[in-house]
């Protein structure tokens, strides 16, 4: 055991201020480049973490989560473009939307669970695909529409350049207080309990439907306030940017960082962001190389980069997915939460 | 020991983490330009279902670099071309022209193949005041409103669609069918395509969908027989286009049939439909004035064959190798002293025939940076494509 | 009438080639408890594999469909062997990355060896020749034989399943998994047969299919949603209901895009599906899953 003071030192939450310290510095010593990938970085982040809560703690196996993302960010462009409202209240309509939506898909997804919930996911994002592409008098269809750059000038005063980034770079810090919080109160203990056995959660008196549509909300609201930050990212709004490989971006992220784990969130999007701006220099074979990345993470570290840290004094997270490798009940390798149907 | 190593392994991803921060552009006169090379940029699809688009086109430009840089550059520099994928999304095509502007440090960009992914990037080449020419990317709004910085001699939507709408209406067609997809690349299309038709007073008998992955056209075939259409204007891939044909011909159905730029080798599309017959009556808008298999364009098939042994000539090579030669041009007129200045002072004054392009590429109109403003018409007939009259506007 | 006549063979036509994908997809998860989101893109190597020997090379038709068959077999016994197997255990994220991992590997290989070729690749069909009118509804060769194929690839399996060894082995252990080890099955082999067997199946279906679907790097993943859709709608653990599913979400689509219009052809079944699992959790033929505590 390493003293005291070191622990405190490398700790997870020293090593999470360190990484949003250099975000914040980033501006001042990247090129344009570099902070545009930085910025997607953030907004991932938000993402994987919204994503983490639904699937790596309350164990909901959802696939429409770009979808979310996408009616956040067509939400928030569409209300400054349609209605000529400011930034500050499209952007909330825009989470609003991503939040109601997100808890109304809920409705029938609280019957299903493992294959079922994910076709049943996966057809409502194919169907909010339809619905961007075909609903030419609101969405713009497929050709897509620009969003206005946003100056929050008097609230966020760091020129026009640099206002996204921060921006997203303060929200982000705040949403993950805020699922730290969360995720260490009754709610977090909620989640995983319904993760780990639903039966045996009801048998507690945990409210499955209530908990679920909860988590659902949760991911929504994530989803919907990256969306909100995405769109006056790029200023251009357009499906492509909410469609499968979306999905599988952002479900890689919380594997390759780590499922039912918050840092696991924040690795796995700089990761995976990185990863993907890193093997541009593979060009037309990237998509080879991409594949192969993704399959040797989850060979080769399946409960992903997270849990390799957890094991170091003072990463231990509340509730994680790998409490137990501390605690371990049975000599059974412990079994990632979101288990195939039980068969046996 | 363990724990050893799992620290190392922290500061391994720290390192890996800062790293990619501090990469600053060279400062340089004319940025991407030495003595001995100039780097050119593109971006576009190289993975994903769109990197026809992207890549092929690609490949038609570096097989032009590869020619001038055989014949000694362009004042002695070597052309030289840094791709970048934009797997035709917005966020990914911000961040290619990012990269090429301030990592690969390049002189200009010749690229786009998707709209969306284009019109994203759009206000990033103008903010970074790189001289750009687009080479597939077909909807106006890239180039319209006129930025300093931007070129296309890609025929764009509204010059292909009312292009379109006149044929049929010229070969006397009274009841318009339209096949579309709705997808981003079809709408940046289809929009135009409907304003064509209100320009005329006409409206289509039938305006119907297909999507790139359906693989029976059934449907979209009986509604055209029962609305007894004369012509089928097809907004389509060549892929989803083929279905149709046969579905149309299953149900002994054989009206004019328009394709559009992307579909504009009728003699490939003939074999691809592969029934006799069938598209007989098809024609075809294209951006060049050739196919593959025309004589004129065998040394160009040669080269592509030498350089990319697995690919055969495709009409996107020689829509790459048009834009290409119309960048060299310029080049060459901006002088040895090269300036992005001079080139685009050169790009405002092009008027240069390429070997590919239907119709000399001229840039002199302020107004207008949509270089192309001709499209040809082609039709198959036997083993090699004709033209019929390239006259259209 | 004649309208709903077209409709209803188009559905069916169409409905028979979502039933061929689905039907790979519901062996393997027969036996493995995996969905193996790869499906459609070994479909679609298969497929330039026949390609290759067939056109390229000018093989025989029935040699090339076996050699295709063949090396979709290896191709599958592999994929299990270094994708399939270390991560079958570890849940639905993890497979569900790893097979679309493999996805993306086969599609940029596909890209790179035949991608330049064209917008896509046309498939010389098995059986030529003018449509044939059934009831008055004309009909292609090739769309028949595709019916035929996906039946008689049905009956084949299930004749498989029951009346050979391996196919017995493999029913053991989707059965019971460990009774099935009880009774020394080993059965790390089993799921790599099964998942060599799907893979063949696809290699097959593609062989049928491509004259019809045409070739092309993409073509893969669309059809694997659509063919996990009709396994879905089946149970996904019943062969005839894969077929059944693959013609109900055929004639689905042929009838919203006649009836209402061609807009909600290709989202109609997604509209379905999630009405049908918000009543039906468990699929049309799935049945209800007693609760285990």
């Amino acid at each position: 055991m390493a003293p005291l003071a070191v622990r405190h030192l490398f700790g997870c939450r020293p090593f999470l201020v360190l990484v949003f310290a250099l975000f914040a510095a980033v501006p001042f010593v990247a090129n344009p480049y570099v902070l545009f990938v930085a910025n997607l970085m953030l907004i991932y982040v938000i993402l994987a973490t919204g994503l983490n809560i639904l699937v790596g703690y309350a164990g909901q196996f959802a696939l429409a989560n770009a979808a979310m993302f996408g009616i956040g960010a067509y939400g928030t462009g569409l209300l400054q473009v349609k209605l000529g409202l400011p930034y500050i209240v499209a952007a909330p309509g825009g989470v609003l939307l991503a939040t109601l939506v997100g808890t109304i898909i809920t409705l029938p997804a609280l019957r299903l669970s493992g294959v079922y919930l994910a076709l049943s996911s996966l057809s409502f994002a194919m169907f909010t695909q339809w619905v961007l592409l075909h609903w030419n008098s609101v969405t713009f269809g497929g050709g897509g529409f620009p969003v206005p750059n946003i100056d929050l000038r008097p609230l966020l005063p760091v020129g026009p350049d640099r206002t996204i980034y921060y921006l997203s770079w303060i929200v982000t810090i705040a949403l993950l207080v805020l699922a730290w919080s969360l995720l260490r109160s009754r709610v977090g203990r909620a989640f995983v309990a319904v993760r780990d056995g639903e039966i045996a959660a009801q048998a507690l008196g945990i409210h499955l439907l209530r908990w679920k549509a909860l988590a659902f909300a949760l991911s929504g609201f994530y989803a919907g306030v990256a969306g909100a930050l995405y769109a006056p990212l790029l200023g251009y709004i357009s499906p492509e940017g909410f469609d499968l490989f979306q999905m599988i971006v952002q479900k890689s992220m919380i594997v390759v960082g780590g499922m039912g784990s918050l840092l696991g969130s924040v690795i796995g999007a700089i990761v995976i962001t990185g990863v993907l701006e890193i093997l541009r220099e593979f060009k037309s074979t990237q998509e080879i190389v991409f594949g192969g990345v993704l399959i040797a993470f989850v060979i080769f570290r399946p409960r992903g980069i997270a849990a390799w840290l957890q094991s170091l004094p003072g990463w231990a997270e509340p509730l994680s997915a790998f409490d137990r490798d501390r605690h371990p009940v049975s000599g059974e390798p412990p079994a990632l939460p979101i288990l195939k149907e039980s068969q046996t | 020991m363990k724990i050893w190593r799992k620290a190392w392994g922290v500061v391994t991803l720290l390192c890996a983490g800062v790293s990619c921060l501090p990469m600053q552009a060279r400062a340089q006169s004319a940025p991407g330009v030495t003595k001995e090379q100039i780097t050119i940029g593109s971006f576009g699809s190289l993975t994903g279902p769109t990197y026809l688009y992207g890549k092929l086109t690609m490949n038609g430009v570096d097989a032009v670099f590869a020619k001038v840089n055989a014949a000694g550059g362009i004042f002695g520099r070597k052309l030289v071309l840094v791709r970048e994928d934009d797997r035709c999304d917005p966020a990914t095509a911000i961040a290619a022209v990012k990269k090429l502007v301030f990592v690969d440090n390049v002189f200009a960009i010749i690229g786009g193949g998707c709209s969306n992914a284009a019109l994203a990037a759009r206000p990033e080449i103008i903010k970074d005041e790189i001289p750009t020419n687009i080479f597939a990317s077909v909807a106006d709004e890239i180039t319209s409103p006129v930025s300093k910085y931007i070129y296309t001699t890609m025929t764009t939507a509204s010059i292909e669609s009312r292009a379109q709408v006149d044929y049929a209406i010229a070969q006397g067609a009274k009841k318009i069918a339209v096949v579309a997809q709705h997808d981003a690349w079809g709408q940046s299309r289809y929009k135009p395509l409907m304003e064509a038709f209100k320009a005329h007073n006409v409206t289509p008998v039938l305006d119907l969908e297909m999507t790139v992955d359906d693989n029976d056209a059934t449907v979209q075939a009986l509604k055209i027989a029962q609305a007894k259409a004369d012509a089928v204007v097809m907004v389509l891939y060549a892929k989803p286009g083929a279905v149709l044909v046969r579905s149309l011909n299953k149900l002994g159905q054989n009206p004019m049939l328009i394709g559009e730029t992307g579909i504009a080798d009728p003699v490939a599309f003939t074999k691809q439909v592969d029934i006799p017959g069938a598209t007989d009556k098809f024609v075809t808008p294209s951006a060049v004035r050739y196919t593959p298999s025309s004589p004129e364009v065998a040394a160009w098939t040669a080269s592509i064959k030498k350089m990319f042994p697995n690919d055969d000539l495709s009409v996107f090579n020689l829509m790459g190798i048009g834009a290409g030669q119309v960048l060299v041009a310029a080049l060459q007129k901006a002088g040895p002293d090269l300036t992005r200045e001079k080139f685009l002072d050169a790009m405002a004054h092009i008027d240069v025939t390429t070997d590919t392009y239907a119709s000399p590429i001229v840039c002199n109109d302020p107004v207008s940076h949509q270089c192309n403003q001709h499209v040809a018409w082609m039709r198959a007939a036997g083993d090699h494509a004709e033209m019929l009259a390239a006259k259209t506007q | 009438m004649m309208m709903f006549g077209y409709l209803v063979m188009t559905g069916i036509t169409t409905g028979a080639l979502y039933a061929l994908v689905a039907l790979g997809i519901t062996v393997v998860y027969k036996a493995t408890k995996a969905v193996n989101f790869a499906h459609g893109d070994l479909f679609m190597l298969s497929g330039f594999v026949a390609y290759t020997f067939h056109v390229m090379w000018g093989v025989e038709y029935v040699v090339a469909l076996l050699l295709a068959v063949a090396v979709a077999f290896v191709i599958g016994a592999v994929s299990e062997r270094i994708v399939f197997r270390p991560v079958v255990n570890h849940g639905m994220v993890s497979v569900l990355l790893a097979t679309v991992g493999l996805s993306f590997v086969l599609k940029g290989i596909a890209r790179g060896l035949w991608g330049g070729k064209g917008d896509f690749i046309p498939f010389p069909p098995l059986v030529d020749g003018a449509p044939v009118m059934i009831a008055g509804i004309p009909v292609t060769p090739q769309q028949l034989a595709v019916l035929a194929g996906a039946v008689a690839i049905m009956v084949g399996f299930g004749l498989f399943v029951r009346f050979t060894r391996f196919g017995r082995i493999m029913q053991a252990t989707a059965d019971n998994t460990k009774a099935a080890r009880l009774i020394g099955i080993r059965i790390e082999r089993v799921y790599m047969y099964t998942f060599a067997v799907g893979t063949a199946l696809a290699g097959a279906a593609a062989v049928l299919m491509a004259p019809i679907t045409l070739l092309y790097p993409d073509i893969g993943f669309v059809l694997f949603i659509k063919a996990f859709a009709a396994a879905v709608l089946g149970g996904l653990t019943s062969i005839p209901g894969a077929v059944v599913g693959g013609f109900a979400i055929g004639l689905i689509e042929a009838l919203a895009g006649g009836y209402i219009d061609t807009n909600l052809q290709d989202v109609s079944a997604y509209i379905v599906i999630m009405l049908v699992l918000a009543f039906l959790p468990n699929g049309l033929l799935g049945g209800p899953v007693a609760r285990r505590v």
